[in-house]
This record gives C-alpha cells, structure tokens and sequence, in this order.
C-alpha cells in the first residue's frame, strides 16, 4: 500500500501546533510587544512607540537612571556565562575522565552522587548556596578557616568582585552533572582498540587525549557546550536568589535586567523595553548557536 | 410528557445551582510568619457564614506577592481581593488596578482604627485598602552583651548609640555591636528610613511632592548608616533584615531594629532582652522616632462581584478576626479597641505601642515605590562599598525618583 503525499504532514500537524502555540505566538507576541509601551498593570492600555524602545536598548550613559542599563548588563552577562560555561566544560571533561578511568573505584556511587545537584530543584540549589556562602555561619568560611586560608570570614556575596564569581561558580556547580554525564558518554563509545593500537605505537596519555580522546569527543563537546552557552545565558534563579542583582548592579545579568524592566521598573521600564531586550538576546544567542554550529560543521568537513 | 418536564426541572435546578455558587479569588502572602493554615481558616469560616460561597485562596511568598499581582494583571486574571503593602497603593491605583473603597467604608469602620492608618490607605483622595497588619520597630538588645561591655543604660542619642556599639564590637569573639541589613531587599530601605525619619529626613515630601532624599538630614542618617555598619557583621551588604534573627538568637549582636514577634522569638531562644526606642538624629527636635509600616486588603478593578469582594474584605477586618490575626502574628494593633486586649498589655508589646506616638509613614508621597527603593538601595549599597560618598549617592537617587515623581 502505497502512503498519500499528505501522511507525513498529517504526522507532523501536532508538532506542528504545538511549536505554534508555545514557541511562535509567544515569540511573535514578544515581537509586537516591543513595539509598545505598556505595563502589565494596564494591558489595554498600550501605545504605539515604533523602534523607540530598541533605539533605548543603546542610549545609555553611565550613572544616569534614565538611560539604559542595557549594555552595561549584556556585557556581565557575556563574561559570567564564558565564566560559568568554562569551568562547566574544564571540569566536566576532567569528571568525565575520572568517571571513565580503569583505575577509580565505585563509579557507580560517584555518579548517582553527581546527579543530585542536578536534581535539585535550581531554587533549592541557590538557597542552601546561599547560606554555604554565608558570612557568619556558611561551610565554606569554616572550612577556610580551619585550613588556615583565611584569617577571618569572607562574606562572599557582600563584595562586587566576590559576588559575580560566586554566582557564576553556583550556577556551574548546578549545571556540571549535565556536562559529565553527556561527555562520560561520549568517551564511553571510543573504540579501546584505538589506544590500544597508540599504546603499541609507543603514545603517552597526553598524545592520546589530544589525538584520540578530544577528537572523538569533538562533536559532543561541541554540542553540550552550545547547550550550555544558551541555558547559561537564561540562568536566572542563582543570581536572583543569592544577591537580587546586587551589590548595587555587579551582578544585574540580562534576565535580571528583563525581570526587572518588566515587572518592578513599571515606570522606567514597562514590557515594551524588556521585549526589546529580550528580542534582542534571542537573536544574539540564535547567532552565536548558527556561528557555532556552522564551525563545528566545517570542522566535521 | 411527563419526562419533558422532569428534564426541564433537573436543568434548571442546576442551573439555579450554579448561578447560586459564586466564587471569589483571594491573593495572600505566605512566609514570615503568615502560613498557609492560618488564612485558610477565614476562607472557611467565610464560606459557613456565606452559602453559595466559594472562596479560592491562592499563595505566593512574600518577596513575590509583587510580580504575581502584576503578571494576574497581565494575564487578565487578577484576583478579586488582594493582600498588598499600602506603599504598592499610589502605583497599583494609578494604572487603574485598584478599585476605589469610598463607597464601602463606613463613618463606623473608619472609626474603629488609629485615625493615621488611613493616610498610608489614602491616595488621591480615595481609599484603596482596609488595614490588614501594622507594624512599628525599636531596638531590641541583649541584656548580657550590654552589662559585659559596662554599659549601664540604653543609648538615647545617635552618639551613644555609636558609642555602645563600638564598645560591644569583638570580631575576634563574632560579638558585634549592632545587627544591621544591606541586601536588595524592601526591608533594607525600611531600616535605613529609620534613620532618615529619626534625624528630620523624608525620601518625599508628601505635601509638596518634592524629592529630600538627598537633603543635609538625609545625608546626615546615611553617613551615620555607614559609620554603625563599621561595628555591625561583616558583609552588611549580604544580610536583610529578615536573616538578621538568626544571628542575634546565637548571641552574636548587642542590639538591632526589629518586630515585636522577633523579639520573642529570641527570648524563646534563651536571650535576655530589653527594648529602647530608636533615638532622634542630631538634626531633629523629636525624641524618638519609628517607622509605621502599614498592610492592607485591596479590591482588584477587575473584581467580578465587587460587593461580595467587600463582604469578604469586611469579614476579615472584624474587631475580632483582626485581634485572632494580629496576636497570631505579632502586630501593632490598628484598631483602637483591639490595642485594650490582654495580650497587647505584656512588657514586651508596649515599646510598640508607644513608638506609635513618633511614627512616620512608611511611604507618603511616593508614586513609584518599587523603583524609589531600588534607587535608594543603590545608594545604600554604594556607600557600605565605599564606591561612592553619601552626598553623590544620594544626589543620584535623587535625580532618579524625581523622574519617578513627575511620570
């Protein structure tokens, strides 16, 4: 029996809504959106200002609460995410590896171990954080001082500098399981006989990571990494929940600075200039993603 | 024939019934204290007095009680009676998301309260809420930290108090001479007005509009702000006031803003505590001073059956369901008869009380509260960092809420 031409739409045709209902419509709400200037307080109440709202995104000057604060967060947030998805990826390829070592013990314990950040509600996560970091009563300032590294507790999250790498170590310390486990399979499906046949060749582990394991690896690492890049680039319960965006704005990412404009600045911001903000980070990571995948395509040729 | 007509009766029953069950969505803040259980007990009781009635609850922490209102709003779905901080009222009922109370509230009810609740309910000339929880503030200390560091009579002026603090201070033991709060959070902006209110200062001035947050008064309190937090825990900046029980319960601080119902909570933990009012400023003329801080049941524009929403606002603001809520909770009582209760005559809840007598609105004349404070923690912030002077930090809030106040 031969199939109709339509069957395959025909199969399609749910996916098809669904994308339309919860990926199209929002998006192209968020689109029109940026075209107003409205609160949620008064949706009806919505008044046409063009490309206003995105000529805002970049006429800011610094120390002045009427310009934006566009710029100044997309900047933080490209240095926190290159921060967060950097360890996620140095130690994630170093976990996976020990995961995937001959000579470690009890793997199977390590990894139902490393799957509980993952499973943590991200909230939960931020706020046992918050107080691990604490000043006055945190793990992390009593371990420190019984090791003698520090003479008198360090409030972590009271200092610009402190607070912008903590968030971003928690968020990588959420995200790394994640990372592991996609690379722990990845090393799992290289052939053993290929470092089998460069151990007769006479190659030391170091000529076999670069030749045979990175290599191997090359398109899942590639992969979750891009994965990583976008998922970090929305990170926003870590920051929320450990310093609101603060000390003053060190640690005000992009969807800091979009909740805020959005729901708290009704008067300074309104959903038009968190629309535009936001239009303006989809189309930013789709490009990075589309540069990336592109890369990783050539590289494959 | 017979069938017909039984079918037309079973319809309509059920449609008599349906159009009898009326249902009305409430918005509550859970945390601090306010649990699920506790307000649940109202809707319930509610509902008995009210057949037909069905009273959906809905909950949300406190820090969120602000974004879910403005998301329902969004989603045109607000609830019908929300609980909301009179300082969100100016702008919830400027963009027409508050209805107006004027018609509801009666000669008899306005009676029953302290007669300056009201002006924290008040905007332009409306009413848009019914007092729901009060609040005043003083000092709470620790009895045994004051005597170990000889100080044999609570502080009555900024320079004593700066004084004992510093003598409190011992870093190397964690004692510290007062608690103080820094986070991005409402509750900082409330501790540090304390101070601005004590020494003459305002953030507007609610009769002419104009902003003082950054006048000499005002510079003044955030420069003192600044000089205490050199005797308070480290990393002020990573505390609010909400955590800062948790040091003061182990001991950790001589003295520090707070609830009655923290208060307690510490005595329960073993501290022997005393009160003192917070002291006026050198450049004001008043004694004490304290910040009043006023909750209150609003009605949403969007309230379907506004009359039934009044009846339930009105329930829950009895002299006696507000006397149950406000010693469940530990609040000042609003009503002038409620403050005559047993529980309100203990030695620890007339500190208070008698604040009342100094209190200063939380937020009168300020249009846009969200961001005010989030210009004004900027500035806080900016100074417990050194990054800039009282005068420019304050200067730049200024500019800030000026624009908020002439939107």
């Amino acid at each position: 029996m031969k199939a109709k031409k339509s069957t395959p739409y025909i199969f399609l045709l749910p996916l098809l809504i669904a994308f339309g209902l919860f990926l199209f419509y929002p998006l192209a709400k968020v689109v029109m959106d940026s075209f107003y200037k409205f609160s949620f307080l008064n949706p009806s109440h919505k008044i046409w200002v063009g490309g206003f709202n995105y000529k805002w995104l970049f006429t800011f000057k610094l120390y002045s609460p009427v310009y934006s604060y566009f710029v100044g967060a997309l900047l933080k947030t490209l240095i926190w995410v290159g921060g967060s998805v950097g360890i996620k990826v140095f130690l994630g390829l170093g976990g996976a590896l020990l995961l995937n070592s001959e000579f470690l013990n009890g793997k199977r314990f390590y990894r139902t171990l490393l799957i509980i950040p993952w499973s943590i509600p991200w909230a939960m996560s931020a706020m046992i954080w918050y107080w691990t970091l604490n000043g006055q009563f945190g793990i992390v300032n009593s371990l420190l001082l019984h090791l003698h590294l520090i003479n008198e507790p360090v409030s972590f999250l009271a200092y610009p500098t402190s607070a912008f790498i903590s968030t971003f170590v928690v968020d990588a310390w959420i995200g790394l399981p994640f990372m592991v486990i996609m690379l722990l399979s990845g090393l799992q499906t290289i052939p053993h006989h290929l470092y089998e046949a460069a151990t007769i060749d006479g190659a030391g582990d170091f000529v076999k990571f670069t030749k045979i394991t990175l290599p191997m690896i090359k398109p899942v690492l590639l992969t979750v990494s891009l994965l990583s890049v976008v998922w970090t680039f929305n990170s926003f319960a870590p920051i929320w929940i450990l310093t609101r965006g603060g000390p003053v704005t060190s640690t005000t990412t992009l969807p800091i600075a979009i909740y805020n404009t959005s729901f708290r600045y009704l008067m300074f911001g309104g959903v038009g200039k968190a629309s535009a903000m936001t239009i303006f980070q989809v189309l930013l990571v789709t490009s990075l993603s589309l540069f990336y995948i592109r890369t990783l395509k050539g590289g494959e040729s | 024939m017979k069938k017909v007509w039984l079918v037309v009766v079973l319809v309509l029953a059920f449609g008599v019934m349906a159009l009898a069950t009326q249902t009305l969505t409430v918005l509550m803040p859970i945390g601090g204290g306010y649990t699920i259980q506790s307000q649940e007990v109202i809707a319930k009781s509610f509902e008995q007095s009210h057949p037909g009635v069905k009273v959906n609850m809905e909950f949300v922490g406190w820090a969120n009680l602000w974004n879910k209102i403005i998301t329902s709003f969004g989603a045109n779905a607000a609830p019908d009676v929300m609980y909301i901080a009179s300082r969100w009222i100016p702008a919830l009922a400027s963009m027409g998301a508050l209805a107006p109370l004027d018609n509801y509230i009666t000669v008899q009810k306005e009676h029953m309260y302290y007669p300056s609740v009201w002006s924290n309910l008040i905007y332009k000339g409306h009413y848009y809420g019914v007092p729901r929880a009060m609040s005043t503030k003083v000092f709470i200390y620790n009895k045994k930290l004051f005597k170990e560091a000889g100080i044999t009579k609570v502080p009555t002026n900024w320079k004593e108090l700066l004084e004992d603090a510093k003598k409190i201070y011992n870093p190397k033991k964690g004692i510290y001479g007062i608690l103080m709060a820094g986070k991005k959070f409402v509750s900082t902006v409330t501790q540090f007005e304390q101070y601005l209110c004590a020494n003459g200062g305002e953030i507007v001035n609610p009769k002419t509009g104009k902003v003082e947050i950054d006048s000499p008064q005002a510079v003044a309190a955030l420069k003192f702000y600044k000089e205490l937090s050199k005797y308070a825990q480290p990393g002020v900046i990573n505390w609010t006031r909400e955590d800062l029980i948790k040091l003061f319960e182990a001991g950790k601080g001589g003295m520090y803003i707070d609830h009655v119902h923290n208060a307690i909570k510490a005595m329960k933990a073993g501290i022997k505590i005393g009160f003192f009012p917070i002291p006026g400023g050198p450049d004001s003329n008043a004694p004490y001073s304290t910040v009043v801080v006023v909750d209150c049941m609003a009605m949403s524009s969007q309230a379907k059956n506004k009359t039934l929403a009044w009846e339930f606002m009105n329930y829950m603001s009895t002299l006696k369901e507000q006397t149950r809520w406000d010693t469940l909770q530990g609040f000042v009582p609003p009503m002038i008869k409620e403050a005559q209760e047993p529980e309100f005559q203990k030695w620890y809840w007339k500190p208070y009380i008698q604040a009342l007598k100094y209190g200063h609105p939380q937020a009168a004349g300020i249009k846009d509260w969200v961001s005010t404070a989030n210009a004004i923690l900027n500035a806080i912030q900016s100074v417990l960092l050194n990054q800039a002077t009282p005068q420019a930090a304050l200067k730049k809030a200024a500019k800030t809420i000026a624009i908020l106040q002439n939107q």
